[in-house]
């Protein structure tokens, strides 16, 4: 090929490669129609071929930036976040609460924070998924403004009357265990009155180093397994479905008919033995019961919520 | 995951169009919108960011009409093929039933559809899904550039590099023109019913 074609067909390439948005594949061969101009001495409107390619690589760098600066999470239409929740709510739960919370999470996994915000705050309303709207309400402050913007909710809320004093409460461990794990402090205030918030204190703390991952890394954890030390089951172990995960801490709904199972699962028990089910991988590992909840209200009315924060994988 | 309702004998599953950025998975969405109008049950959506890009996901329903006396829909969708939306890619890939992968034939591309493959085997698996299980095909795109004279890879290179262990159907595709963008899409709707039959038993 004689080297005026040569030209023309890197030229060619590059602005095909410009054309499919292959942007770092288009300067490359612009480079290189450069390097080959360049290396001509007598060629023919050298100067102005030179500048052209130089615009036509400018053009390709102020896009590459446009690229590279474009938001990650954009605001979208109304009609696109319903499209979102309609597509991203998995659970074929027939429950309207737990679906709506479902399609708020959805927003919040698109970034859609301004939206997910306000139907969780509207969610706190309902006393059966109060306390899980209220983590991932904590959970979109933390991702999209601030952590002191978290804190301050916390501070909202515990001035309020809108909680009971141990659904407070697990908000409470679960926002200083995402603060901790960010290697913040902060005196939070208890809703359980100084006499709990002491007994709590000497409960004995948990010997197993918390997970080193930051609160997002945490797997999916679909189901778990505990193999039970006591009761009917000892030495069993028994699977349940996990309804919610905020970071470590995972939250299974009982049934009240399997009340026996649980009986003996308090806050603060210990589960050395706990299969985690999740869709990458089942790893052993140990956990404790953050709070056991009765459900008062709802199609759920009687159930239990669980809370199990996994301490070792 | 596809939802199967029993007693009004519906289907509804999920094909997910994966592949490295630019490699044209909207492009083949746009061309089926366009192209099989009586399938199409709903607007094609798309989210894009600066420069056309994919920025959630491309959505487009459409319907097979009944098949062995089950009304068939597909939900399609397409991920950012852009490195820095991983997570995207994952929560798109979310109950996903079954796969086309579109590859770029750009010689120049070659490392991103392997690093695009391998991205897809670790989301799979993070679903506990595996790649040489799931419904999969191959579309190797973009085959009318080599009359521009843009370097292509082969096929047999594509094969070697992408489909040598997987041994899934493949096509050769022009997503502008619409070439192989049916047959594609109708093999992987054939793998993924079929695949659906051996877990729900829904046909007569």
């Amino acid at each position: 090929m004689d080297i005026k074609q040569q030209i023309k067909a890197t030229l060619q390439e590059a602005e095909i490669y410009r054309s499919q948005g292959l942007i770092t594949e288009a300067h490359a061969r612009y480079q290189n129609a450069v390097k080959i101009i360049n290396s001509i001495e007598n060629l023919k409107n050298k100067d102005s071929l030179l500048k052209a390619i130089t615009e036509k690589i400018k053009a390709l760098n102020i896009t590459q930036e446009k690229v590279d600066k474009g938001p990650t999470t954009p605001e979208l239409s109304k009609k696109a976040q319903d499209l979102i929740k309609n597509l991203f709510t998995f659970s074929d739960s027939k429950d309207e609460e737990t679906a709506a919370l479902e399609g708020a999470v959805a927003l919040a996994k698109f970034g859609q924070f301004d939206r997910a915000l306000k139907e969780l705050n509207g969610l706190l309303a309902k006393d059966a998924i109060r306390v899980e709207a209220a983590k991932n309400i904590l959970r979109c402050y933390m991702a999209s403004t601030s952590t002191d913007e978290a804190i301050n909710q916390y501070h909202q809320w515990h001035s309020g009357d809108l909680f009971q004093p141990q659904q407070l409460e697990t908000v409470r461990g679960y926002l200083v265990d995402i603060l901790q794990k960010r290697g913040l402090e902060a005196n939070l205030p208890s809703p359980l009155g100084m006499a709990a918030k002491a007994a709590k204190t000497v409960e004995p703390v948990i010997d197993i180093d918390a997970p080193a991952e930051t609160e997002e890394e945490f797997l999916d954890i679909t189901s778990i397994g505990i193999t039970f030390d006591k009761g009917p089951r000892k030495g069993k172990m028994v699977e349940f479905d996990v309804n919610f995960q905020s970071g470590n801490t995972l939250s299974l709904i009982i049934s009240k008919k399997d009340n026996d199972l649980i009986d003996g699962l308090e806050a603060g028990t210990k589960l050395k033995e706990v299969q985690f089910f999740s869709p990458i991988a089942i790893f052993n590992g140990a956990g404790v019961v953050v709070s056991k909840t009765q459900i008062k209200t709802g199609p759920k009315q009687g159930d239990f919520c669980l809370d199990i924060r996994i301490v070792s994988t | 995951m596809a939802i199967f309702n029993l007693k009004k004998r519906e289907i509804e599953c999920k094909v997910v169009y994966y592949g490295p950025g630019r490699c044209g998975k909207t492009t083949n969405l746009e061309y089926i919108f366009s192209s099989y109008k009586k399938q199409v049950k709903g607007e094609m959506v798309s989210i894009n960011t600066e420069g056309d890009r994919t920025l959630f996901f491309d959505f487009l329903p459409i319907g097979l009409g009944q098949i062995k006396g089950c009304d068939v829909r597909v939900q399609l969708y397409t991920v950012p093929g852009q490195v820095k939306y991983s997570s995207t890619r994952k929560l798109v890939l979310r109950g996903v039933d079954g796969i086309v992968f579109v590859a770029d034939s750009l010689e120049v591309r070659r490392e991103k559809n392997m690093l695009s493959l391998k991205d897809l085997q670790a989301n799979l698996k993070e679903y506990g899904k595996s790649i040489f299980k799931v419904p999969l095909v191959m579309q190797y795109n973009k085959r009318d550039l080599a009359e521009q004279g843009i370097p292509l890879m082969s096929i047999e290179q594509m094969e070697k590099d992408l489909n040598r262990q997987l041994k899934v159907p493949s096509f050769q595709g022009s997503a502008v023109s619409g070439e192989g963008v049916g047959a594609t899409l109708k093999e992987c709707l054939k793998l993924t019913l079929q695949s659906l039959q051996r877990e729900f038993k829904w046909a007569q």
